[in-house]
């Protein structure tokens, strides 16, 4: 640059032309080719491109002596620098060789390393290749345990967990493990086991079933035993007062016993319910239980054919059906709702009008009155199980009335018996007894008490024969029989007053009174048996305050509820009482009936005897000695048993003459019959028995003496005069009563009387015709 | 009236108590046997038609109390009887060896012409027997009366006793009777003896007259 600064000085020299063209080659050498237009025109423009053109050679060589100049300089360090790289020439043939050798020493050892990485490689594969086996084995493995858990269970019939394990298999397990094989085969399966589970379930079930049915009784006995255990152990704690240490030992031994459904094992019906309801087919097994369980209830409910013919059978049945319920109670408590309530309380009412409807037919049949009380017992406790088991009873306990009233009837039917015997085998005497130890012994079978016979010596003598102490005791039996049904029956002591009284006095009206009728139709009995056994039921009816006491006593009623009853308990021997007065009256009229068969009037008599006829005069001893006989007769049949006797005769002798067998009756048959009547008038008058008051025997003869006098003194105008007067003589001679007998006079007359001329005796037979017309005038007014 | 028998015999039964005489008596009226024992109290009667020879027969058989507190009623009917049978128990020694009292009490209360007739009864019971028929037999002859041995409850021989005692007494009446027609007493008492029922009912009041 030092040239170029140089120069223009150099320059400035020729003149003003020369600044301008060092400006243009500085312009040339500095600008681009752009400004070379522009130089090569200015150059133009200003005609001195001579000029420039020799500044321009002086510039090129200016240029080439710099030129020169530096190779000069540079020459030297030219030659250093070629020699140096020849030596750097043979310096790098040296590190090619070396690096060469170097290469191939490196190669070999990659080689190696190479086939080392391979390995690992490999290796490294496998190793992933492991984990992914482990990891997917670990995934199968549960499934497959739990297969094999399935198989297991199903091996060893638990369904139940056996069902989860399927559960869990399907929806938890084999999802995961879809790609294999083994598990669409599972998968496949699982329906079928499904499947198989149920049916092996169901088998299961109606295993239970089977048993159930074989155990049923069994458990319905051991549930009644228990009952009846706890129903003793109740009683014992209401008694403990006495005897606590008793009780508290019995305590523990009734905790320890087993519950009644305990003796059966319902986990099946359990298992196949949740085996049902897993498989969401739960109320189609609660429908099949129910079915089943109610055929079976019908089974049950089916009374044996003989039923009625032992308790065995009657224990059997309501066994059955206890053990029915307590294992369906036992089944609603714990079973899920496979049962409902209400399903069960209309299996049980069901059930309950048949085994009503059952025991009722069968006990009617039953005339065992202990077998009665036998199946009541039963009853009583199959109720009293059931009500513990929360069952409603309450038809049961109708039932049992309808029973007592039938046991009732039963223990009826066997007193007629009883009766019948003790009257069969009475002697109808008075008990006489020769001992105080015979005397004790009647007096502590019966009631009785008499300070005279007390004093009285040996042999002494009850008024009563054996019977009475014997029915009195029977009276008492049948209490006894009849409380034995009331017994736990938890009526109240009213009622079973109530009840003994109804009974009894049914007893005694009917069937003691049957057994007195009838024993009354016996022709052997005679008058003085009948006697005897009027004065018995005298004593047997003071004895029914004794008998209420005993009843009272036993019912612990106080007395004064008895004293309603005591009227209709008087009234119980009452009936037998009557009858027995009645057969008295009766058998007294068949007597004198005999008597009066023996009659033989002679009706065309002309004149009395003078004397009674003979069978009156017999009857008239025979009723004397008869009313003597009969001192310890109360005093009131006696009057009805004399009063009947007096009647019927009057009766008897106004029929004989009234009859119409009878034709005729002469005037001195008629006498004898008023000779007759007055005999037994005289009878009637002698006071046969005591008490009656004067003149009510005579009475009984009014009649016939009103119509036997108006005859004898032939008192027509009196009895036409004060004829429908009251205090008419013959108020009692009725005018056809009077007709028949004057007709039967007329025709005697009619035979006898001969002299029908002389004029005393046509008077005598017109006063007669017109008596007649107006008696017949008199019967026709009355009549109308 | 139409009569229903043609005669009226009254018979007694008499007899130590116990001996039968209510079972003989109903055996014979009802053919039938009552085993229990009722003692007879006071006095009894049962009546009986029987049929004798075409004659219709009622016999009223009084059965009485054998015991002694009944002697002074059945006593007086003694008088009215027409037969009495006297019987005893063939197992009872006691009651053969009172016949002889019975009889006493006859001679002393009946009518001296009664018929009479011993009957030993209960000849069933042949373990039992104390008094044989032999002796029976032996006493009745020497009252000179029939005999026989019954049994009630067997039902042995009542009927013929009753009908030969009845038929003894029919004899001994008829025979009576005709004694009464035949000698020419009077007329009234003929028209008497064709009516035979007239009879009875004056027998006892004609056994007050003697």
């Amino acid at each position: 640059m030092d040239n170029l600064s140089l120069a223009p000085p150099v320059q400035s020299a020729l003149i003003v032309t020369a600044p301008k063209h060092e400006h243009l080659l500085t312009e040339i050498e500095s600008s681009d080719i752009n400004s070379m237009g522009l130089v090569i025109r200015a150059i133009y423009d200003g005609n001195e491109h001579q000029k420039f053109m020799e500044k321009l050679d002086d510039r090129v060589k200016s240029h080439d002596k710099d030129i020169e100049r530096m190779c000069n300089h540079h020459y030297q360090g030219f030659i250093d620098s070629i020699r140096e790289l020849l030596q750097v020439r043979s310096q790098a043939q040296q590190l090619n060789t070396e690096i060469l050798d170097l290469d191939k020493r490196i190669s070999l050892t990659l080689n190696k390393v190479i086939e080392k990485r391979d390995e690992l490689v490999k290796a490294r594969k496998v190793e992933s290749n492991i984990a992914a086996a482990v990891d997917s084995l670990t995934m199968c493995l549960p499934v497959l345990a739990a297969y094999a858990k399935l198989q297991r269970q199903l091996k060893d019939k638990r369904y139940y967990p056996a069902l989860k394990t399927l559960e869990q298999l399907e929806y938890h397990d084999l999802p995961k493990v879809k790609n294999y094989r083994f598990s669409s085969q599972i998968t496949q399966q699982i329906p079928l086991l499904r499947k198989n589970i149920k049916d092996a379930s169901m088998t299961d079930l109606r295993d239970f079933l089977e048993n159930i049915r074989k155990h049923s009784p069994l458990i319905g006995g051991v549930a009644m035993k228990q009952t009846e255990e706890q129903l003793e152990h109740e009683a014992e704690i209401i008694g403990r007062k006495k005897r606590k240490a008793q009780s508290s030992t019995s305590v523990v031994d009734g905790e320890e016993k087993l519950s009644a459904q305990e003796f059966m094992d319902y986990s099946s019906v359990y298992r196949c319910m949740h085996i049902y309801s897993v498989l969401r087919e739960g109320d189609t097994f609660k429908a099949y239980y129910r079915q089943q369980r109610q055929q079976q209830a019908r089974l049950v409910l089916q009374p044996p054919i003989n039923m009625h013919e032992s308790i065995d059978d009657y224990r059997h049945y309501i066994h059955g059906i206890v053990g029915f319920f307590v294992v369906e109670d036992h089944i609603l408590n714990t079973g899920n709702g496979l049962t409902t309530r209400s399903y069960l309380d209309e299996l049980w009412s069901m059930a309950l009008s048949k085994i009503v409807n059952a025991l009722r037919t069968h006990s009617a049949y039953c005339t065992d009155a202990i077998l009665i009380l036998k199946i009541k017992n039963l009853i009583m406790l199959f109720s009293t199980t059931l009500r513990n088991y929360g069952y409603s009873v309450g038809q049961l306990f109708d039932l049992l009335q309808e029973i007592r009233v039938h046991y009732n009837e039963v223990l009826m039917q066997h007193w007629v018996q009883v009766f019948r015997d003790i009257l069969d085998e009475d002697n109808f005497l008075p008990i006489q007894v020769h001992s105080q130890e015979e005397y004790d012994k009647v007096l502590t079978s019966f009631p009785y008490e008499d300070e005279e016979l007390q004093k009285a010596n040996f042999p002494k003598k009850f008024p009563f024969s054996p019977m009475v102490p014997k029915v009195y005791h029977q009276v008492k039996e049948f209490i006894y029989a009849c409380l034995k049904f009331s017994e736990d029956l938890n009526l109240t002591q009213t009622e079973i007053d109530e009840m003994i009284c109804k009974s009894t006095n049914l007893l005694l009206t009917r069937t003691f009174s049957g057994c007195l009728s009838s024993l009354f139709r016996k022709p052997s009995l005679a008058l003085i048996q009948v006697i005897q056994i009027i004065i018995n039921t005298g004593y047997l009816e003071k004895s029914t305050k004794y008998l209420e006491e005993f009843v009272s006593n036993i019912t612990g009623t106080p007395h004064e509820g008895q004293l309603s009853s005591g009227g209709l308990k008087s009234a119980m021997f009452r009936v037998a009482r009557d009858d027995a007065e009645k057969q008295i009256c009766e058998k007294l009229k068949q007597k004198l009936d005999e008597f009066l068969e023996l009659e033989n009037y002679d009706w065309n008599l002309a004149e009395p005897q003078g004397h009674a006829s003979g069978f009156i005069t017999d009857l008239i001893a025979f009723l004397q000695s008869t009313f003597t006989c009969f001192t310890n007769l109360p005093a009131e049949v006696a009057q009805v048993a004399c009063k009947s006797a007096c009647s019927h005769i009057a009766k008897s002798i106004s029929n004989i003459l009234v009859s119409e067998d009878l034709k005729q009756i002469s005037m001195g048959a008629l006498q004898q019959v008023n000779l007759d009547t007055i005999q037994c008038e005289q009878f009637a008058a002698s006071e046969p028995v005591v008490g009656l008051p004067e003149g009510i025997l005579l009475q009984e003869f009014a009649q016939l003496r009103q119509l036997l006098d108006l005859f004898m003194s032939l008192d027509w105008p009196t009895y036409f005069h004060d004829y429908i007067s009251e205090s008419s003589k013959y108020n009692l001679v009725t005018p056809q009563m009077a007709v028949i007998l004057l007709e039967k006079l007329r025709e005697s007359d009619k035979k006898t009387v001969f002299s029908v001329l002389k004029k005393s005796e046509r008077d005598k037979k017109k006063l007669l015709e017109t008596v007649l017309k107006q008696l017949r005038q008199l019967a026709q007014t009355t009549q109308q | 009236m139409a009569k229903t028998y043609d005669y009226l015999f009254k018979l007694l039964l008499i007899g130590d108590s116990g001996v039968g005489k209510t079972c003989v008596l109903f055996r014979f009226s009802e053919d039938a046997f009552n085993t229990t024992f009722i003692s007879t109290i006071g006095i009894d009667f049962k009546i009986r038609t029987i049929d004798l020879d075409g004659k219709k027969i009622k016999l009223q058989i009084w059965d009485t109390a054998g015991q002694e507190r009944f002697r002074t009623i059945t006593t007086a009917y003694y008088r009215g009887a027409m037969g009495i049978m006297l019987v005893y128990d063939v197992t009872n020694e006691k009651s053969f060896d009172n016949i002889k009292n019975w009889i006493r009490n006859i001679e002393e209360n009946a009518s001296a012409d009664v018929e009479k007739m011993l009957l030993g009864n209960k000849c069933e019971l042949t373990n039992k027997r104390q008094v044989s028929k032999e002796r029976g037999e032996a006493l009745a002859i020497e009252y000179g009366i029939k005999f026989m041995e019954t049994s009630a409850k067997s039902s042995i021989n009542v009927e013929e006793a009753f009908f030969t005692l009845a038929r003894d007494i029919k004899a001994k009446m008829e025979k009576r009777l005709k004694e009464a027609s035949n000698p020419p007493k009077g007329g009234g008492h003929q028209l008497k003896a064709i009516e035979p029922q007239r009879k009875p009912p004056s027998l006892f009041s004609r056994c007050s007259i003697l």
